[in-house]
């Protein structure tokens, strides 16, 4: 199967800056994809790069199975980082307008919009001016009007950024249904947590380089297991096991870290005949730790 | 082209719904009027009220000048006479005028029989000149009647005698003799050109602020990426083109109500008769249409390279200068419209749409003339569009970094 989006060693450079250096990526259909990195990093340049907003200096661009065309792009939905919306424009009108930019019908536009409207709860704002809106409100509508045209590929800069919990999972769950539909998803963001329970693939790119990049599951088991969490009773004389490197005892509550490729297994042994152990648990490193550990400490995350 | 008439449609609703769309459309013929109806009131009034005193030898002849000056119902002057004057009341006079109890004196001697006449006027402000016109004519009035009267003629011979004649012109327009009155042709070419200066700008300023305004709001990045920016701005300048026409045509529409009513008439027949043909107001919409086009893509070029409107703002009047420039010259084009000059800023594209059109107003150009400006100020415009559409393209992505040279040239290519 073709995928979605296909960058091949894109390259960008501003006057003085690098912003992309030789990133390379596939989208497959119905898959969520995590584009991850600090502020900076290149995100929106590579993102830019993708809808033709910007021309890479070297390397091609595929979408949907073609070298990059502006015809293209009308099967592709964008939401830019920078939220912008006609301030004076009525909602409805708004998407409708948007819908039609797309290729729509004004009939078809009309009705996509009014059923967005309802799905996200925003019905009742449909004909008031975006300006006098909420801000979380204002992204809700062009959270939909990227998706008027019904896109194949729906490119999200950064797209949960200032929304309440609440509306931030409304969103979540809309993306998960449009990639159960078949929808290519790709988002940015600095939150590892999302990206976590949302993409099955992700790419790690840091000043311009794709510095880590794969399927969730892949990524992860590249990373050893090495911290281990322990709740006891008694003894606590195995905290001086060799396998361990550091540790924290919080009465009965320890987080440890282990020593690279330590046997995990002789320590659990070891805990066992000294105190009597409630819970012991090898915990594989979040997202967070694995980008901490990746990308350095001096990240603006 | 869908993009782009669906742009225009969305620019041109988005304008007339606006509040700013139905303030100007009121507010700016009630300013015209305004202006108009003081200019008209200030010339009218100018050099009156004023308290002068006519000093002379010969106290008929003082008085008939008296008498002369206050039938200029306009003027309101207070006028004393001091006859027969002697030099000591000369320092008198001076005096007075220096203790601002009068505004000037008018020293008036004659030898026998009211020959060789010789008069000076002696006032606190120089350059006064309606005062001045209106003695001149009030003491050569005089003259003339004390003469007539010396030599026997009766009173009312003479009244019948020096009545005077007004003036009035005509234009030769089509090879037909129209009525026309210099002030109604000037105040058309006026008000004509004054709109043409004023929409051009107000429209030009409009695309370029709206160009900021996505640019600020980041809402061409949504656009972009669905539509050229080429169409972009295309559908800018023709929805806001439209805007303009529409507005035009508003007023138009009310010039023409107005025409009708019994106020014009009774306006219109204090001898101010303006002449508006169809031709002219072709013309019109035809320099309204190519100016905007030419300040708009200015305007739009101008604007993708600023960050803020602030930035904006301060280059505005660099580019409105042609306009200012063209509108200085109103008053030498309307009384020299053939003169070199008014030919050659007539045909220099920027200035051309104001330029030629009091040149229309006040007497028809030499057809190829006008065809010769058109072609140039249409080949100006390709030339701003060809490189505002371009600047557009580059400018309205670059916020923070500069463009570079190859940066540029790629998108040329690419887009």
């Amino acid at each position: 199967m073709a995928a979605v989006v296909e960058l091949d060693r894109i390259s960008k450079s501003y006057e003085k800056k690098i912003a992309v250096k030789d990133l390379s990526l596939r989208i497959e259909a119905g898959t969520m994809f995590g584009l991850l990195g600090p502020n900076g990093s290149g995100k929106t340049s590579s993102i830019r790069m993708m809808v033709g907003i910007t021309m890479p200096d070297s390397g091609s661009v595929q979408l949907l199975g073609k070298p990059f065309d502006r015809e293209s792009l009308k099967r592709v939905g964008y939401l830019p980082e920078e939220r912008g919306l006609y301030k004076k424009m009525k909602v409805m009108d708004q998407l409708i307008f948007m819908g039609e930019l797309r290729g729509l019908d004004k009939g078809t536009a009309g009705r996509r919009a009014h059923n967005w409207c309802e799905r996200l709860q925003i019905l009742e704002a449909s004909d008031k001016k975006t300006e006098e809106l909420s801000k979380g409100m204002q992204q809700k509508i062009q959270f939909i009007s990227t998706l008027m045209h019904d896109p194949d590929l729906i490119i999200m800069d950064e797209p949960f950024s200032g929304l309440d919990p609440v509306n931030a999972t409304l969103l979540q769950d809309t993306l998960i249904d449009l990639k159960n539909a078949g929808k290519a998803i790709l988002f940015s963001t600095h939150r590892m947590d999302q990206v976590e329970k949302l993409c099955d693939a992700i790419c790690l790119i840091s000043s311009g380089h794709a510095v880590l990049s794969g399927g969730m599951r892949e990524v992860k088991s590249r990373y050893e297991r090495d911290r281990v969490i322990l709740q006891y009773e008694g003894e606590n004389s195995f905290l001086q096991h060799p396998a361990i490197a550091e540790f924290k005892d919080y009465a009965g509550y320890v987080e440890i870290r282990l020593k690279p490729h330590a046997d995990a297994q002789s320590l659990l042994r070891e805990a066992a005949q000294k105190a009597t152990i409630y819970r012991f648990e090898l915990v594989e490193p979040s997202l967070e730790e694995i980008f901490i550990q990746t990308v350095g400490e001096k990240v603006d995350a | 082209m869908r993009d782009i008439l669906l742009i225009a449609k969305r620019e041109y609703l988005e304008q007339v719904k606006g509040k700013a769309f139905k303030v100007t459309t009121i507010l700016i013929p009630v300013i015209f009027a305004a202006i108009i109806g003081i200019s008209i009131f200030a010339s009218r009034n100018s050099g009156s009220g004023k308290h002068i005193v006519v000093a002379s030898n010969d106290a008929p002849l003082a008085a008939r000048v008296q008498e002369k000056l206050l039938t200029d119902k306009n003027a309101h002057l207070t006028v004393d006479v001091l006859a027969p004057a002697a030099d000591s009341d000369r320092r008198q006079l001076i005096a007075k005028i220096d203790q601002k109890q009068i505004d000037g004196f008018l020293w008036l001697t004659t030898d026998a029989n009211a020959g060789n006449a010789k008069a000076t006027y002696v006032a606190r402000s120089s350059g006064d000149f309606a005062t001045e016109s209106r003695l001149s004519d009030a003491v050569d009035h005089a003259i003339v009647q004390q003469r007539l009267s010396s030599h026997g003629i009766a009173a009312g011979d003479i009244d019948a005698l020096t009545k005077g004649v007004k003036i009035e012109t005509e234009q030769v327009k089509n090879g037909k003799e129209v009525g026309s009155s210099t002030l109604g042709s000037f105040f058309a070419a006026y008000i004509m050109a004054f709109l043409l200066t004023f929409t051009v700008m107000m429209y030009g300023m409009n695309v370029g602020r709206s160009v900021i305004q996505e640019k600020t709001s980041r809402i061409f990045e949504v656009m972009l990426s669905t539509v050229k920016p080429t169409d972009m701005l295309a559908g800018k300048l023709v929805g806001i083109g439209a805007v303009g026409l529409t507005q035009l045509a508003i007023w138009a529409a009310a010039a023409l109500l107005f025409s009708s009513t019994a106020l014009a008439a009774s306006l219109m027949s204090g001898g101010l008769k303006i002449q508006i043909s169809p031709a002219e107001i072709g013309l019109f919409a035809v320099y309204f249409l190519l100016g905007y086009a030419l300040y708009s893509t200015l305007f739009a070029g101008l604007a993708a390279t600023c960050e803020s409107e602030q930035e904006l703002q301060q280059y505005a009047p660099l580019a409105a200068v042609p306009v200012w420039l063209s509108f200085s010259m109103i008053t030498f084009i309307v009384s020299n419209p053939n003169s070199f000059w008014s030919v050659a800023i007539s045909l220099f594209p920027p200035c051309a749409p104001i330029a030629m059109f009091l040149r229309i107003a006040s007497q028809f150009p030499p057809l190829w003339q006008i065809a010769l400006s058109l072609a140039l100020l249409l080949i100006s415009v390709w030339i701003v569009v060809w490189f505002s559409s371009r600047i557009y393209r580059i400018g309205i992505l670059m916020y923070g970094k500069r463009a570079t040279l190859p940066e540029m040239l790629k998108w040329l290519r690419y887009s």
